[in-house]
C-alpha cells in the first residue's frame, strides 16, 4: 500500500509542486470561493503579449474574455471584450484602453475595471502569456480548428523566441479543418493584419480556440494533469484551484457547442474612433449592458 | 542473515510495486497528440496508388502500406498530372513557399517558382497547385502584391503558369480584399476553373463559396450559396459529380457533400450529405469515380486519419470507414489518388 502511494505521489509530483506555486491573485487568496461545480460562476480570461518588449508582469492584456459557466443547466457564455475599449480604469484615475488596466494596476485593476464597467461579478481569473498558451496547447496534443478563411499576415510578431522582440515574419494558414500545434494555434488567434475585421476577427478566433480546447480537454484523463501542470508551471496565473480546474474541465466536457453562447462586441455595440491621439473602440453602454445583464445575471 | 534477506526482498518488492503503480498511472494518459509515422504502420488496402503528407514529408500509400518518398522538409499539398507521371508539390518555408515538380517516387525534377526574397516583405506564397487537364499548365494560389500599395494586404489569387521551368504566370481571379483571398483551384477539361472565394457579410461573418470561372478574368458564377460555407471542391474523373466540404456557419464541424454538376452551365444538382458531425476535410475521388477519400479525426479532437466513403448520393454517413487509425495526416493536403 505504502509503495503504491509512493508511486502515485511520484507520478503526480508536478501537480503538487504546481499547487504550491502562486495560483492566486496578487492580493492573495481566492477572490470569491465557489461552493462547487453546481453553482454558476464567472471567470475572466486574460491573454498577454509577455515578450521582452515589456517589463516583468507589466503587460497589456491583448485578449479579455468573460466566461460564465452554469453547470446545472449545462450552459456557458463567452463575451469577448475589445482590447481597445475606451473605459475608466479602476483605481488608476484615468480613462484609457481597457487592455492597459492589467499593466497599470495588475490583475486586481483588470478585474475591477471589467466589473465596474460591465456591472458583472467575477469569481475567478486566468492569465496566460504567449509561451504559456503554446505549452498548454502542445501538452494537450494540439487542437482541431475549422479555419474559415485564409489567415494571411505579412507582419506577424517574431517575439516568442527571437532576439529582436520587434522582429516579424510572414504567416499563412489555409482554410479548412486543421490540427494545429501550439505555435500555429497562437498564430491563428494573434494574426490580424490581413483581415478586414481586424481585432474583431481575432476575438472570434480566440473564442473558437477556447471551444477547440474544450473539445480537446474532454479527451484528457487525470493522468494527463501532471504533464499539464508541468507545462503551465510559471506560465499561467489563476485564482482557480487545481481541484476546481479539474471540476471545470469535467463540466465543460459535458457541453456541446450549441450550449455555449458566444458574444462579440462589434458594431452596433461599439464604434471605432480616436481619443488622446489613439485609435480606440467606444462602447455603447445602452446596448451593451442589457445584453451583458441577460447573459451574466 | 535470513531476516536481512527477507527485508531486502520485501523492499525490492515494494520498490517494484511502486514503480509499477507509477508506470500504470502514466499508461492511463490519454493518447492526445500521439501519432506515428505512416511508414511505421499500415492501413486498409485500397485499390490504385495514393499520396498523402505528414509533417512535411510525402508518403505513397499502396496496398495498405505507406512508403516515405521525400524527407521531412516542408513538402505539402501534392497533386498529380493527368497521366500520373509527375507530381506538383508545395515546398513550404518560413516566409515563402515554392512549387516543385517531383517524379512519382519523390525525386525533384524541377523548381517551378522562385518566391524567396532577401527582404521579408519581398517573399511570396504559392499554394494548392493543380495541373490543367492537358497537363501543360499549373493553377495555384499566389499572394500577388497589392495593386493599391498596401503592405498589409496579402490576399491570395488564382494564377496559372506553365508546368515546366520558365514562362510567366497570369492571374485568373480578383479576390475580395482582406478576406485572405481565393483558394482551391480545380481546372476543368473545357478550360474553365472551379475555385473557392471568401466574403464577409454585413454582420462581419465570413463565408466561403465555390465559384466557376469559364475563362481568365471573367466574373464567373457562384455554384454554392454563401450560407453553405462550402470549399475544397473535388471533381469526379468524368466531371459529372462534385464533392465539397461545407460548414453551414459552424466553426466546430463540417460536412462532406456530394452533388451532380454541369460544368458547362455551373448548375449543381441535389446535395447529399455523405459525412456529418465530423471535421471532414480534403475530399478526393478515386480514379474510377466510385469512392471518395477524405481526412477526418476518428475521435473528437484527435489527429486526422484517412477515410473513404462510396461516391453515391444514397450512401449513409455510416458508410464512411477509417482507413488509418494512428497517423496524423496533414489535412491541408487532399489525398492524391491515381491509377
Amino acid at each position: 500500500m505504502l509503495a503504491g502511494l509512493l508511486g502515485l505521489t511520484a507520478y503526480f509530483l508536478p501537480l503538487f509542486q504546481s499547487s504550491a506555486t502562486p495560483l492566486q491573485t496578487s492580493g492573495g487568496g481566492l477572490l470569491n470561493p465557489i461552493s462547487g461545480p453546481t453553482q454558476p460562476f464567472t471567470v475572466l480570461l486574460l491573454g498577454s503579449d509577455d515578450d521582452t518588449k515589456f517589463a516583468q508582469d507589466q503587460y497589456n492584456t491583448q485578449s479579455m474574455i468573460l466566461v460564465r459557466v452554469d453547470p446545472a443547466n449545462k450552459q456557458a457564455t463567452m463575451l469577448s471584450i475589445p482590447r481597445d475599449l475606451w473605459v475608466p480604469i479602476a483605481g488608476q484615475g484615468y480613462t484609457g484602453k481597457i487592455d492597459t488596466a492589467y499593466q497599470k494596476g495588475g490583475v486586481d485593476s483588470a478585474i475591477a475595471t471589467v466589473q465596474n464597467n460591465f456591472h458583472v461579478h467575477i469569481d475567478d481569473y486566468v492569465w496566460i502569456g504567449l509561451k504559456g498558451l503554446v505549452k498548454l496547447i502542445d501538452s494537450m496534443g494540439g487542437v482541431n480548428i475549422v479555419v474559415t478563411n485564409p489567415v494571411m499576415d505579412g507582419f506577424y510578431p517574431n517575439d516568442l523566441d527571437g532576439s529582436n522582440p520587434y522582429g516579424y515574419y510572414r504567416v499563412a494558414l489555409l482554410p479548412g479543418p486543421v490540427h494545429l500545434d501550439g505555435v500555429h494555434a497562437l498564430q491563428y488567434v494573434r494574426s490580424r493584419h490581413g483581415d478586414l475585421r481586424g481585432d474583431f476577427a481575432r476575438s472570434e478566433r480566440q473564442q473558437q480556440l477556447l471551444m477547440a480546447m474544450k473539445a480537446q480537454a474532454s479527451r484528457l484523463s487525470i493522468s494527463d494533469l501532471p504533464d499539464l501542470a508541468r507545462a503551465m508551471n510559471g506560465e499561467v496565473k489563476t485564482s482557480i484551484s487545481l481541484d476546481r480546474m479539474r471540476a471545470l474541465f469535467s463540466v465543460l466536457g459535458q457541453y456541446n457547442g450549441s450550449a455555449i453562447h458566444r458574444i462579440l462586441l462589434g458594431p452596433p455595440y461599439t464604434s471605432e474612433g480616436w481619443a488622446d491621439g489613439q485609435s480606440v473602440v467606444f462602447p455603447d453602454w445602452d446596448r451593451i449592458l442589457p445584453a451583458v445583464q441577460q447573459s451574466f445575471p | 542473515m535470513i531476516k536481512v534477506a527477507t527485508y531486502a526482498v520485501l523492499i525490492a518488492a515494494m520498490v517494484a510495486f511502486g514503480f509499477g503503480v507509477y508506470r500504470v498511472a502514466g499508461a492511463m494518459k490519454s493518447d492526445a497528440g500521439h501519432a506515428v509515422r505512416p511508414s511505421s504502420t499500415t492501413g486498409v488496402a485500397l485499390p490504385y496508388t495514393m499520396y498523402v503528407t505528414q509533417s512535411g514529408a510525402l508518403y505513397q500509400f499502396k496496398g495498405g502500406q505507406f512508403k516515405q518518398i521525400t524527407g521531412d522538409n516542408g513538402w505539402t499539398e501534392p497533386s498529380a498530372s493527368p497521366d500520373g507521371t509527375k507530381l506538383v508539390v508545395v515546398s513550404k518555408h518560413l516566409n515563402y513557399s515554392d512549387l516543385y515538380l517531383l517524379s512519382p517516387d519523390g525525386q525533384v525534377k524541377a523548381q517551378l517558382t522562385h518566391h524567396e526574397a532577401a527582404s521579408i516583405e519581398g517573399n511570396h506564397w504559392g499554394f494548392l497547385p493543380r495541373f490543367s487537364a492537358d497537363g501543360t499548365q499549373v493553377f495555384y494560389s499566389y499572394d500577388n502584391t497589392d495593386p493599391y500599395g498596401s503592405s498589409y494586404r496579402a490576399d491570395l489569387a488564382i494564377f496559372e503558369r506553365p508546368a515546366s521551368q520558365g514562362g510567366g504566370a497570369v492571374q485568373w481571379t480578383d479576390p475580395n480584399q482582406y478576406t485572405g483571398g481565393d483558394t482551391y483551384p480545380v481546372p476543368l477539361r473545357e478550360g474553365g476553373l472551379l475555385y473557392t472565394r471568401y466574403l464577409i457579410d454585413d454582420k462581419s461573418q465570413v463565408h466561403s463559396q465555390i465559384r466557376l470561372v469559364p475563362e481568365r478574368g471573367a466574373a464567373g458564377l457562384a455554384l454554392t450559396a454563401p450560407a453553405g460555407d462550402c470549399e475544397q471542391p473535388a471533381l469526379s474523373p468524368d466531371q459529372t459529380s462534385i464533392a465539397m466540404i461545407c460548414r453551414h456557419g459552424s466553426t466546430q464541424s463540417t460536412e462532406l457533400v456530394l452533388a451532380s454538376i454541369d460544368t458547362g452551365t455551373g448548375v449543381i444538382g441535389h446535395e447529399s450529405v455523405l459525412v456529418t458531425g465530423q471535421m471532414a476535410a480534403a475530399p478526393a475521388f478515386s480514379p474510377d469515380g466510385k469512392t471518395i477519400a477524405f481526412l477526418a479525426p476518428v475521435q473528437q479532437g484527435g489527429p486526422f486519419q484517412l477515410w473513404t466513403v462510396p461516391a453515391v448520393a444514397s450512401a449513409s454517413p455510416a458508410a464512411a470507414r477509417p482507413i488509418t487509425q494512428n497517423v496524423a495526416l496533414d489535412s491541408g493536403s487532399a489525398p492524391v489518388w491515381i491509377r
